[in-house]
């Protein structure tokens, strides 16, 4: 009797983690499905829940198209906005903690770079907009490159700092009295004993910027300049059933960032919890 | 000599600071300046002209019924969203709390929805919604019932982009709070265990009890973030049905880059930051409220 139970038991945990798996799995394997499709069977109001004539129609069709450059636009975008803000975060990081600024400074910007994360984009896109017109950054992709800082810069100084904060002075003290001029100490010693951890950052602001929409939509008018987010959301506004090819970008678009799900797990239980969009 | 060297030194990080200062105040200080600023003024980019007009924009903004809808399906949105996501985000950390043979990678497709664009989940969702073709009325019609407009529907639509978030946001409340848990001891299950605790009594009065600070955490994250809503509004209704699916964002967006309106779409931000300040002053103080 209790031996029963207990596999009756075992069966129904199984059971639910199946279904957890299947619900996150289902819209996933049904981008993969659509995806091979022909335009014929995608309008067809019976689902079919693997495609009767698998074609690779859609792919095809969607890089004749172009999209191979809005591909690089978005590589081009995330890359830069991530490096930069990696370089910005790990300078000032430093200066946070290891060196005290007047009038509170330290703290402050602490406070203002978290208000950051959470205020609504939009309210800056508005003023953000006249800026940008003024000084020649609106339709460009240097000017996403910029505004994709409001994201991706909090994010990584917060967490570069969190790295810094804990690490011991001895090794930069040591180097100095071998005398190491700052910026040398900074690049040679403190850099390195960081890496893991400014290594999970540019992961995570990649993935910030990759999947970035707001900036991307409002601020890039040009065809040959959108980003891949902006390109599936006009084609769900304008061929509405085009679902193959749809999908076929989707999963394009989705590909390069499931690689880093791994890392993200792993960083995510570490403690990076706090600041992923 | 010793001072100039100290001079140098403390130059040096006045140096590698300013630049992420000067950044990040570009960015946030000086548009939010400006929004306040303009709030007060009636300014079209289309005339281009920019009249004093003290707190009309605000006045008559509130007492718009578009407005009104807007505050009151985002308010619908994130608590609805948030709620559902913390409670099971919390449950599915209860489910992964046993082991069991491929925990590994059922836990790393748990996180794939946090990490796919918005907008290709609103693009395979949108084809889950459509009214003829989509899966969930094919599921409908086959069970006889009749098939519901996900997406065109009042009643619905706002639910609809709700169940979109749930999807897409659990695992990040899962992964949040499942640290949390494995931060706990084990003594402490031990314990409860030895004093004859059973499993749902160690679940209710130990294991939440601790995770208290992990759960609101999560909640601010969600709530504010919900409070935000605007790219699966723009993919999957544009506001619509009859502006069932209108939001503070989306309000803001057509004032500011449909209409140009820029007084007006800035009153609508100045009201929207009063909205998250007041949210997150409720959180801080609920957070560190409990460690004193």
């Amino acid at each position: 009797m209790y031996r029963l139970r207990k596999i009756l038991n075992r069966a129904v945990y199984a059971l639910v983690i199946v279904f957890v798996v299947s619900i996150i799995l289902i819209p996933i394997y049904w981008m993969i499905n659509t995806s091979l499709k022909t335009p014929r069977e995608v309008i067809d109001p019976i689902p079919s829940f693997f495609p009767r004539t698998p074609t690779l129609a859609n792919y095809k069709a969607v890089f004749k198209s172009g999209l191979w450059k809005n591909f690089s636009n978005s590589v081009i975008v995330a890359v830069s906005a991530t490096l930069a803000s990696i370089i910005l975060a790990f300078l000032s990081s430093y200066a946070l903690a290891r060196y005290r600024f007047p009038f509170h400074l330290n703290r402050l910007f602490l406070i203002w770079v978290l208000v950051v994360r959470i205020l609504p984009p939009i309210v800056l896109a508005v003023p953000l907009f006249t800026i940008f017109n003024r000084i020649g950054l609106i339709n460009t992709l240097g000017g996403l490159i910029v505004a994709f800082q409001i994201y991706t810069l909090p994010y990584s100084i917060w967490i570069i700092y969190g790295f810094l904060k804990t690490l011991p002075k001895e090794y930069e003290e040591a180097a100095r009295i071998d005398g190491a001029s700052p910026l040398r100490v900074l690049v040679s010693i403190v850099a390195p004993l960081v890496r893991s951890g400014i290594i999970a950052t540019s992961i995570f602001a990649l993935i910030l910027a990759w999947n970035e929409f707001l900036f991307a939509l409002l601020f890039v008018r040009s065809p040959r300049l959108l980003t891949l987010p902006v390109v599936i959301a006009r084609y769900i506004g304008e061929y509405t059933t085009q679902w193959g090819e749809l999908m076929a970008i989707g999963l394009f678009a989705s590909l390069p960032i499931l690689i880093f799900s791994n890392v993200v797990y792993k960083k995510q239980t570490e403690g990076f919890s706090m600041s992923l969009k | 000599m010793r001072n100039r060297e100290r001079a140098h030194y403390n130059s040096f990080f006045y140096l590698i600071f300013a630049p992420a200062l000067l950044v990040t105040l570009f960015l946030t200080a000086y548009p939010m300046a400006t929004i306040f600023y303009d709030s007060f003024f009636r300014y079209s980019l289309v005339s281009n002209t920019r009249t004093f007009v003290g707190f009309q924009n605000f006045s008559r903004i509130l007492r718009e019924e578009l407005f009104q809808r807007s505050l009151v399906n985002t308010l619908v949105f994130t608590l609805v969203a948030s709620i559902t996501e913390v409670v099971l985000g919390t449950a599915l950390a209860f489910l992964f709390k046993r082991e069991f043979r491929g925990k590994r990678v059922a836990s790393l497709i748990v996180i794939f929805p946090m990490i796919i664009s918005t907008m290709v989940i609103c693009a395979v969702w949108q084809t889950f919604y459509h009214y003829e073709i989509g899966i969930f009325n094919y599921i409908l019609r086959g069970m006889n019932l009749s098939p519901v407009g996900w997406l065109t529907d009042q009643r619905v639509a706002l639910f609809s982009i709700i169940l979109v978030d749930i999807w897409q946001w659990t695992p990040f409340a899962f992964l949040i709070i499942q640290a949390g848990m494995g931060s706990i001891p084990a003594e402490i299950w031990e314990a409860a265990q030895i004093d004859g605790a059973r499993g749902g009594q160690i679940a209710m009065k130990i294991t939440l009890p601790i995770l208290r600070s992990q759960i609101l955490m999560v909640l601010m994250l969600r709530t504010l973030d919900t409070f935000r809503l605007f790219d699966k509004v723009y993919a999957l209704t544009g506001g619509g049905p009859a502006n069932a699916t209108q939001t503070l964002s989306f309000f803001i967006y057509r004032e500011g880059f449909k209409f140009f309106n820029f007084g007006r779409a800035s009153a609508a931000s100045v009201i929207t930051l009063f909205g998250v300040a007041f949210m997150a002053l409720f959180y801080v103080r609920s957070l560190l409220g409990e460690e004193d």
